[in-house]
């Protein structure tokens, strides 16, 4: 036994010594874990770098830029501090392009909610046809932006509009040239109101689909059992649909927000502000004092006034995203 | 009395079949609104394309129909008056190199959050999708510096650029859920057979993963094009437009629309567009909103 055990331990004893010494000459980052962090990590590095060099640093950059004299043409931009913040506040222009802002994506944001609560409610069902009227529904969305929104400058021609045409003949207003026919890009609470009405035109079947995605992931069984329950369709609608598809209605909102607040192609093209900037909001104010004025200093720093109002949808979803994970 | 009573027989057993018909006429009642809404603007867009100048201005005409014989006229000046042919190959040429630059960043990243367990992967996946949510009107500004310290203003060069900033966190976010579904074992078993981990990515995922490439490229491609305003902001030379943007700004010259030309070019790359973007709706909407990873 003792023998046995005397002779069976330093064999042990050096093959441990090997082992560990194999391990301590190999590096953790040999290891088989350390090499597929290592692996992944290389992968991630094209994606992770071109975001944040284009993306983090411009993002950075342009809180530098707010607060320097920076303009087009000129090599050096001198720190100011909060001064182009300070000019932009000033200026009247800027409250009512801020008021408009708030009012446009507030406003279209109830009318799109309400018009794709209905639209998802009404393709929810079954029917006859059901695939044809989606897809035929999600046009406004799916085409590219720039491309829908001059067909409406088309439609809303001071003379030849189409939709006047219509009201035209349905004796709602008169004929050219009388006193109430709505020239809809140049009477202002007319332009503001056709400028969100396209904003709700191209959205309401973004809403429409996020919430029929919610409607569908409600499971029948659900509904069914709540049926058995005997509970009022009412009841049924508080207590279990709009609970289920809550979550997704707010996504679908936050998102909206953030494509309505950062979107200048309908304003820019339909009305570029005007008249008498009745259609002005924070995007073209930026656009046209930035660019189009090379003051990219005070451009930066109105653009960057669009960054509180979208904060809070942008926490929403990181929220609601960070509880879906697991 | 006896008028009444076939029809209150009638009324209380209703057969299914025409309570199922009462149901469409219904829906369809609440449906015909939207569709008009959302379908007219594109047809009377696409009426006004084929129609005569003079026709479209004819007073008292009925503007839904063709007064004077349809036309390709508006076309033909599109393709021989205007930039047309090249804002048509910018646009191709900058969606090719978009879905290049994105492929070859967003697959592995996506991959790599998916699969190799990583720390913080789910943590970083969401980082890089929240910058998908930074909005181009904040960044365009500094981008346009970027944009001529690389001496790329006023070329379409500087679109192929910064389109990735957004197609690259949507197209990342999209492919992890993808790569989720793929089954490990494939990879397992690859690795068994002596691929490595590299080899094991390339031989056996990416040829099953086709589906997801080509959602990747369909979005690369369908968000580039709804883009206006970094083209706005970095292109201002004719024959470097994007269709969308060469459209919206060449064929109005002063106070003078050449509507018929607008609507034509404007329809010939939206429609396609469109379509394409139609069948990945779905993706586009469980992947935002997070339900990709099912």
């Amino acid at each position: 036994m003792t023998e046995l055990s005397a002779g069976g331990v330093p064999p042990s004893t050096s093959l441990s010594v090997a082992v560990g010494g194999r391990v301590g000459v190999q590096s953790w980052w040999r290891t088989p874990t350390a090499r597929r962090y290592l692996f992944g990590y290389t992968l991630l590095a094209p994606a992770v770098l071109y975001v944040l060099l284009l993306v983090g640093i411009p993002f950075v950059f342009s809180l530098y830029l707010a607060m320097s004299d920076a303009s087009v043409g000129v090599p050096v931009a001198h720190f100011v501090g909060l001064e182009n913040f300070r000019t932009a506040v000033e200026n009247a222009s800027f409250y009512t392009a801020l008021r408009n802002t708030i009012v446009f994506t507030v406003g279209a944001g109830i009318l799109k909610g309400l018009l794709g609560t209905t639209l998802a409610f009404l393709l929810v069902q079954a029917f006859r046809g059901r695939k044809v009227i989606r897809a035929l529904v999600v046009i406004p969305f799916t085409l590219p932006i720039a491309v829908s929104v001059l067909g409406w400058k088309w439609m809303f021609d001071s003379q030849f509009s189409v939709i006047n045409w219509a009201l035209n003949k349905a004796a709602l207003i008169g004929p050219y040239g009388s006193p109430d026919w709505p020239v809809w890009l140049g009477q202002p609470w007319l332009a503001f109101f056709s400028v969100m009405f396209v904003n709700v035109w191209r959205g309401f079947p973004f809403s429409a689909i996020v919430l029929l995605a919610g409607l569908t992931s409600v499971p029948p069984e659900i509904i069914d059992a709540a049926k058995v329950d005997g509970t009022s369709f009412l009841k049924r609608f508080r207590l279990v649909i709009v609970p289920m598809i809550a979550p997704i209605l707010f996504i679908g909102s936050a998102f909206d927000t953030v494509f309505t607040l950062s979107d200048l192609s309908i304003v820019y093209l339909l009305t570029n502000g005007g008249p008498d900037g009745a259609t002005e909001i924070l995007p073209t104010l930026a656009y046209n004092t930035g660019i189009r004025g090379g003051a990219l200093g005070r451009g930066a720093a109105i653009s960057l006034f669009l960054f509180p109002l979208l904060l809070p949808a942008m926490i929403m979803l990181l929220r609601t995203l960070r509880r879906r994970q697991y | 009395m006896a008028t009444l009573a076939p029809t209150l027989g009638q009324q209380a057993p209703r057969s299914p079949r025409a309570r199922a018909v009462r149901r469409h006429v219904f829906i369809y009642l609440g449906l015909i609104p939207f569709m008009i809404i959302a379908v007219g603007p594109v047809i009377w867009m696409a009426i006004t394309a084929i129609k005569q100048d003079s026709d479209l201005y004819l007073v008292g005409a009925i503007p839904f129909w063709f007064n004077q014989p349809p036309t390709w006229k508006n076309f033909d000046f599109l393709f021989n008056n205007t930039f047309y042919r090249d804002w048509i190959v910018n646009t191709m040429a900058i969606s090719f190199w978009v879905s290049t630059i994105t492929l070859l960043t967003a697959v592995p990243a996506g991959y790599a959050l998916a699969r190799l367990r990583l720390p913080f992967a789910e943590n970083l996946g969401i980082a890089i999708f929240m910058t998908y949510l930074v909005p181009a009107i904040i960044l365009f500004i500094p981008l346009a510096r970027v944009v001529s310290e690389l001496g790329l203003q006023d070329s379409w060069w500087a679109l192929v650029v910064v389109y990735p900033t957004f197609t690259i966190p949507f197209c990342t976010w999209l492919l992890m859920g993808f790569f989720k579904t793929v089954p490990f074992e494939i990879e397992e078993a690859a690795m068994v057979d002596g691929c490595g981990q590299l080899g094991a990515l390339l031989r056996v995922v990416l040829p099953v993963s086709w589906p997801g490439l080509i959602t990747a490229v369909i979005f690369s491609f369908t968000l580039s094009m709804q883009d206006f305003l970094y083209s706005l902001a970095f292109v201002s030379i004719s024959e470097e437009k994007p269709v969308p943007l060469g459209v919206a700004t060449e064929l109005i010259r002063g106070d003078i629309y050449f509507w018929g030309s607008l609507m034509a070019g404007a329809l010939l790359v939206g429609v396609p567009v469109a379509i394409v973007y139609n069948f990945f709706l779905d993706r586009f909407i469980s992947g935002i909103t997070g339900a990709a990873i099912k």
